[in-house]
């Protein structure tokens, strides 16, 4: 095997570091934290204001009032309530204030370092850990015990109340149904290989029903770490996981990452020529790359560059590069 | 080579391969096995469109905001005081995600817009001074509201001034203001511009160019100095016309469907389309290739629509097709995809950008080196597909009448039926007259009966397209699907599908 030929494979990265997880706020939500701060696992950052609203407000000139700040007046004659809340412009006179009257309390997944804080923008985390690329996760970032489960298909009667405040490993893929009875029994967050187009309409469905009702939801989140067919975790990754099993980790949503606070794990570096195939009848194998044999010609009439790959059943099969992927 | 690749690698590789085919003339240069490394290199890249928050006092006057800046590059999200609170516009504008926005009013505003202009400028000016970083284009009336922005001196993002934009009129001022903030110098969307006008300009033939990216689609137009006259070029950058877009509404989903011959359902043609976005150089054969081209073309659609200016300009001399969607698929499927989707009665020549050339050669920034390198490889920068000939007019049911291609090699005559294409093989390189005789009037650019014209050859031959303008598809997934392989079987001519 040339190393030329080797490099021509795309790759991808198995461990990503340092990481920086960004947590949406809104108009009215309210950082508890600023730059340069330290946060611990389950540190409150912020309050989020379940029904924001903009309210008109008198507010004295003498404060140097500006957008963003956040402001408290005198509570009015009879009314316990004090008003208050963020500041966001003001007009003929008048500043118009973001406020709400119930707010959850946004907690850190990780340990960390706060960035930036930007009220009504977001707050920016450098998480201390590293960290496994996903390409979409759904739901808000938690934290649990890392929980390896079969490998295929998960369904909803395959899962344990004992699994409650867990993170889940679940293999190629998983329904909606699953995935709303896995919050429902308090596990804390699912990682997946491949979540279909259907399933993830359906469980964000879900998930916005109950917030329409008002619930304070249980931190949940979903982790696709491929795509929306069905494939099986990469080899590479399945090591990690399989690594992480029983130790605390979490699930961030912006980027969409598995993080992980464990600077003595060793993660050996997968064999170089090992590669993955994506795409295709053999979708999902993973094999050793032998060499690059230029332009070959493959259903559907296209020229596509190829290479050789020999899989574990000892058949030797001409991939295109575009379908293989190999971890660094 | 797919994306994703060791560059290094890539150029090593491609550099053997060059030496091995013309040893000759890699001696003459110098280059030696492994040396390709080492040469000069010209980079261009494309980069991810940003988002641009647009907002305005009338859903009215939003509208033409949104469609000039959606052709100039930008990702775009938008609201107006009229439909949008106050709370709701802060967090389009306050989102991390939005990288500039665009506040316009008619100029001077207009009566509906007048009781909004300044709560609104209040607005952005307080946002404005939270995000330091972000870029403001005023645009139109909005330009009476700068002082709202105190001191910009001491801001780093720029609030620029710019032109009120109008309904109909798309392109212009405020779009080529929108383009130069959208993307960068060697961008090579916009590089694609150049390149074009210098292509026009070497072959003195008006050019269109098509290109389905990864995160954009672009259509330039370019006309070259005429009697004295300056040359005229014309472009715009669609992100909604990207080959997949990240996150597939059913709009999109079903007009890959209408274009689909593998009959899937909605669910597992957004799974594929997600795929597709993730990894976009995977599953490129077989069914790939089918759902590659359904997306392509309802990409071009999507990229025609939001560009119907070139609709009323008259047709181009020649299209080039070039970006990533084409790239990995036959030359006689692409120039189908082009004339299926981009339909005017007329004669057209279609070529392909093969190896994505135009943009890098539209990114040398002096104009006279820029033309004398498109000159030198003019021979070799377009693989043609072919002439595609287009009658409008035609009446189903019966021979419309006949043509005879008098070629090198002889002439070769044809019945024209109406609904199908007429493939005549003309390889690249060879030239032939194509003398038609309809029954009835058609139009072919104009109108008439009998027409005599020149065609060129192509890997897609001269193809005579009798099929309805604009193309009209059966409403049965089933018919449609074999209409469509019966067409691709047309041009493929029998060769591996």
């Amino acid at each position: 095997m040339s190393e030329t030929d080797l490099r021509l494979v795309p790759t991808r990265r198995l461990i990503v570091a340092p990481v920086d997880a960004l947590f949406a706020l809104r108009p009215g939500d309210r950082p508890l934290v600023s730059a340069g701060d330290s946060v611990v696992v389950g540190a409150p950052i912020a309050e989020r204001l379940r029904d924001p609203r903009l309210d008109e407000s008198e507010v004295n000139v003498a404060d140097d009032p500006r957008p963003g700040e956040r402001w408290t007046g005198e509570p009015r004659r009879d009314e316990e309530a004090v008003p208050g809340g963020e500041l966001m412009f003001e007009w003929h006179g008048h500043w118009r204030v973001a406020s709400g009257d119930i707010a959850d309390s946004v907690e850190s997944p990780f340990a960390g370092i706060v960035r930036d804080v930007r009220p009504g923008t977001g707050i920016t985390i450098r998480a201390a850990g590293r960290g496994i690329r996903g390409i979409v996760a759904l739901g808000g970032p938690t934290r649990g015990r890392l929980q390896v489960g079969a490998v295929g298909e998960l369904k909803s009667g395959g899962l344990d109340v004992g699994s409650a405040g867990a993170i889940l490993v679940v293999g190629s893929r998983v329904d909606a149904e699953t995935l709303t009875r896995a919050r429902a029994m308090g596990v804390c967050g699912v990682v997946v290989a491949g979540l279909s187009s259907k399933e993830r309409r359906d469980y964000l469905a879900s998930e916005s029903r109950q917030r329409a009702a008002l619930h304070r939801l249980p931190p949940f989140a979903v982790l696709v770490l491929d795509g929306a067919t069905r494939r099986p975790l990469a080899g590479a990754v399945q090591a990690v996981l399989g690594a992480l099993a029983g130790h605390e980790v979490a699930i961030v949503i912006d980027p969409p990452m598995l993080v992980f606070d464990m600077p003595n794990l060793v993660i050996p570096a997968p064999p170089p020529d090992l590669v993955r195939i994506r795409a295709g009848a053999l979708s999902g194998r993973e094999g050793r790359f032998i060499r690059a044999i230029g332009p070959r010609r493959f259903p559907g009439g296209v020229h596509l560059e190829a290479g050789i790959v020999h899989l574990p059943d000892g058949m030797d099969a001409a991939i295109p590069l575009g379908d293989l992927e190999r971890f660094v | 080579m797919p994306a994703g690749a060791d560059i290094e690698a890539v150029i090593s590789v491609l550099g053997d391969r060059a030496v091995a085919a013309d040893p000759a003339l890699a001696a003459a240069l110098d280059l030696r096995r492994g040396g390709a490394v080492d040469l000069p290199r010209l980079e261009v890249a494309s980069h991810a469109p940003r988002k641009l928050a647009i907002i305005a006092a009338s859903d009215r006057a939003v509208a033409p905001l949104v469609a000039t800046a959606s052709r100039s590059g930008w990702r775009t999200v938008s609201g107006s005081a009229e439909s949008t609170d106050p709370l709701a516009m802060s967090s389009i504008l306050l989102d991390a995600g939005v990288s500039a926005i665009l506040v316009g009013a008619g100029d001077p505003p207009a009566a509906d817009e007048r009781r909004a202009v300044g709560e609104m400028a209040a607005l952005v000016a307080a946002v404005a001074g939270r995000r330091p970083e972000l870029v403001i284009v005023l645009a139109g009336g909005m330009g009476d509201h700068l002082e709202a922005f105190g001191d910009l001196s001491r801001r780093p993002g720029e609030v620029l001034l710019g032109p009120a934009a109008h309904r109909g009129i798309l392109g212009g001022p405020l779009a080529d203001l929108l383009i130069e903030l959208a993307l960068p110098p060697d961008d090579a969307h916009r590089a694609l511009g150049a390149g074009a006008l210098a292509l026009a300009e070497v072959l003195d033939r008006r050019v269109d160019i098509v290109e389905i990216g990864f995160d954009a689609g672009t259509r330039v137009g370019a006309t070259p100095g005429v009697g004295g006259g300056p040359p005229a070029v014309d472009l715009a950058v669609v992100p909604t016309a990207a080959l997949a877009p990240a996150d597939p509404d059913d709009l999109v989903i079903d007009r890959v469907g209408l274009w689909s011959t593998w009959g899937a359902d909605r669910h597992r043609l957004r799974d594929r389309l997600r795929e597709l976005r993730v990894a976009p150089w995977a599953d490129a054969t077989g069914d790939g290739v089918t759902l590659r081209m359904a997306a392509a073309r309802a990409a071009l659609g999507r990229l025609a629509e939001w560009t119907p200016e070139w609709d009323e300009r008259r047709p181009a001399d020649l299209v080039v097709a070039t970006g990533g969607a084409w790239a990995v698929a036959p030359a006689q499927a692409v120039a189908l995809a082009l004339v299926d989707v981009l339909r005017r009665p007329g004669v057209g020549q279609f070529a392909l950008d093969h190896a994505r050339i135009l943009a890098p050669l539209g990114s040398i920034p002096d104009a006279d080196e820029r033309r004398a390198m498109v000159a030198d490889l003019v021979d070799d920068l377009l693989v043609p597909l072919g002439t595609f000939v287009v009658p409008a007019g035609l009446r189903v049911g019966r021979s419309a009448g006949s043509v005879v291609v008098r070629g090198a090699t002889g002439d070769t005559q044809h019945d024209l039926v109406p609904g199908g294409l007429i493939l005549a093989d003309l390889p690249p390189g060879n030239a032939a007259i194509a003398e038609f005789k309809f029954r009835d009037t058609v139009s072919l650019g104009t109108r008439g009966r009998h027409f005599a014209i020149d065609v060129t050859g192509g890997l897609g031959g001269l193809v005579v397209d009798l099929r309805d303008v604009p193309l009209r598809l059966p409403d049965r997934a089933d018919l449609r699907g074999e209409l469509l392989d019966a067409w691709q079987a047309s041009v493929m001519n029998g060769r591996d599908r």
